[in-house]
Parts: structure tokens; sequence; C-alpha cells
């Protein structure tokens, strides 16, 4: 009797084993897939939406600081390389980020790579060159986040640095 | 019962079993066993190529947008110094001195990693909310109930976690988080 679920007890062992490891992989590739939605609400494609400091109220993404002011933009790189132009904000800690679909960062620079100046980046995928001037970051995925940090301390300096960062842009080329 | 239907038990058993024991997995929380500091536990591979496929998934997860180590590390803390879950009808005293790195915050989150509605409206201690003595030390409340000096709130929430961002940790904090000098979480009394 035993004998005859053998083998589909080892089919099923195997199919575990197999949705187990699938499981993992599509999970980074799902939440930032509902990542880059919930983003992509607060402005189009390719070019940057300036959030408002995270309260409780309006918290889209995990872990949100709220001493942090976020700058985001949904890049896709199908149709030509993208350009990140990060407007720097003297005296305050400030870093840009590239996140790819599968939640790897492909690139960061920050107030102290630049030495205060402004970041130039050009996404670009295989096959795609940058533009003099900008320095190339290489993407794996077609789709991502850029995402720029500005520290926000004390809070009253908000409205100061707000005006500052809605100076970088994001578009394609 | 015929043959093929007991590969069919067997296979969506599987299916079932390897997805929903993955779910636990990745919901396990932030602590894959990386590196362990008092109650804070960080890890040294988020948002990098490094990391493995489960801390990848745990992170999307808990962490979505986290930065590499060379420009930011979070430690994560979900039970105080003497190892008790940290509870928000709890008060603690969060007391540490000077970090090795440009600028550091304490942010409490309930949940999946969300901020806990209050009525102060504050969600974090940042460096520049406590006022260090002439040896550095600096100490600041989580509380439900208001409290004098860099006062927390936990909103009562049933549980809690802390996360400590340190930007711009020094070479020596990467290479070793887990001799870095980070802040005690001493409970007072519980409501």
């Amino acid at each position: 009797m035993m004998r005859r679920w053998i083998f589909p007890i080892l089919a099923g062992g195997l199919i575990a084993f197999g949705a187990f490891q699938a499981t993992l992989l599509a999970t980074p590739y799902a939440l930032m897939q509902a990542a880059l939605m919930k983003v992509g609400k607060q402005g189009a494609a390719n070019q940057f939406a300036f959030a408002a400091m995270t309260t409780a109220d309006n918290q889209t993404i995990v872990r949100p600081s709220p001493d942090l002011s976020y700058s985001t933009c949904v890049f896709d790189v199908s149709k030509g390389p993208v350009l990140v132009d990060v407007q720097p904000v003297p005296g305050h800690y400030w870093s840009v980020s590239i996140f790819d679909a599968r939640t790897d960062v492909a690139a960061v620079r920050s107030d102290r790579d630049t030495k205060g100046k402004a970041a130039r980046l050009a996404l670009v995928k295989a096959g795609q060159t940058a533009p003099a001037g900008y320095e190339p970051v290489r993407v794996g995925y077609d789709r991502g986040l850029v995402l720029i940090r500005i520290l926000v301390a004390p809070a009253s300096t908000f409205p100061t640095i707000d005006a500052i960062r809605r100076k970088s842009s994001c578009k394609q080329v | 019962m015929k043959t093929w239907h007991r590969y069919v038990i067997c296979v969506a058993l599987g299916l079932i079993g390897g997805a929903a024991y993955a779910v636990q997995q990745v919901r396990g929380g932030l602590n894959d066993g990386v590196v362990a500091n008092g109650p804070w536990e960080t890890g040294k591979s988020f948002g990098t190529l490094d990391a493995s496929t489960l801390t990848r998934a745990k992170v999307a997860l808990s962490g979505l947008l986290a930065l590499p180590a060379r420009e930011a590390m979070y430690f994560t803390a979900q039970n105080d110094s003497d190892g008790r879950a940290l509870d928000g009808r709890c008060t603690y005293d969060v007391r540490g001195g000077q970090l090795d790195g440009r600028w550091w915050s304490v942010t409490l989150y309930e949940g999946e990693g969300w901020l806990v509605k209050n009525a102060a409206n504050r969600w974090s201690i940042p460096a520049s909310a406590v006022s260090p003595d002439a040896q550095g030390r600096w100490s600041f409340t989580v509380s439900p109930e208001a409290q004098s000096g860099s006062w927390l709130p936990t909103g009562s929430v049933e549980a809690f976690d802390l996360t400590l961002r340190l930007y711009h940790p020094s070479a020596d904090i990467i290479k070793s988080p887990e001799t870095a000098q980070l802040p005690i979480i001493d409970r007072k009394g519980c409501a």
C-alpha cells in the first residue's frame, strides 16, 4: 500500500523545494513592482515626484524615515537612456540611489562622493551609451526606481530644501 | 485511488507547502542570522548583489529600498537589552554614546515597518534631538505617555521595533558591526 505513495511523495518533495525557491526568487520582483505602481501614481515615468515629509498618514513604502525627504522617479530605459541630474543641498546629507527591478542597488552617489557638487547619472542598458558629462550607470532591467534622500534637520529647513530639490530632474533622452 | 490521483495530491501539497514555507521564512523579519549586537541586528549585504535569495526577499518585504552598508547601516531591535520583546505599553530608556558615523536616528515601527500614529506626531529621535553630556552620553525615553526630555511615543501598540540608522558609518563598523558601541534599551516599567 505504502509503496504506491513513494514516488508521488518524492515528486511532491521536489515540487515543494522548487516552489520554495521560486517564491523566494519572485518576492523581490513582486514587491518592487507593487512599489513602482504605488510610486508611479505620484507622477509620470522618467519624471521626479517630490513627496511631502513622511508621517504615519502618508506612508507608501515600508520603514520610511521621517527625517528624510524622498524624491522618486520610476525610470524606464526601454526607449533610451534616462538622465538623472541631482541638485546638491549644501550643508545637508543627500544621496541618490538607483534600484533595479530585483531591488538591488545599481548605484549610490552622495554629497560625500560628489564633494558637494551635483550628481549627473545616465541610466543605460546594454547597447546604450551615456551622453558626455554623465556618469553611466548600467541597469539590468528596463524599469526601476531612482530615489533621492535628503536629511531634513531641523524640520524647519524643509521649505528651503524643497525648493532646491525641485531643480533635480529625471528625463529620457 | 488511481496512481495519478496520488501524484496530484502530493504535487499540490508540495506546491502549497513549499510556497507557504517560503512566505513564513520571509515574514520572519530581518533577523536572518546576519549580525547581532546586544538587542540590535543588522546585515552586511542589504541592497547588494551579495545578498542571499532569502535576505533579498526579507529586505524587500521589511526594508525595501535599503541602502548598502557603505552608505547606511540599519540596526533593528525587536527586544530590549534583557531580551524581552518590545511592548508599546512599557516605558524604556534608550542610552548611548557617540556613534561612529556621520548621522544617526532611531525610528519606531510596528508590524512590517510602519510608523505608529500618535498624538505628538513624532516617529523618530534624530541625533539632533538629544543632548549629549560632556562624555558624549545621551538618552531618550520610549513610552506611551508623554515624558520630559526627548520622548519617542509608542502609541500604546502591542509590539514595536526600533531601527537605528547610521549614515556614512565608519569603516570599522562596516567591517565589524558586532563590536560597535550601540545604545542599550532598558525597560523601566509597564502600564
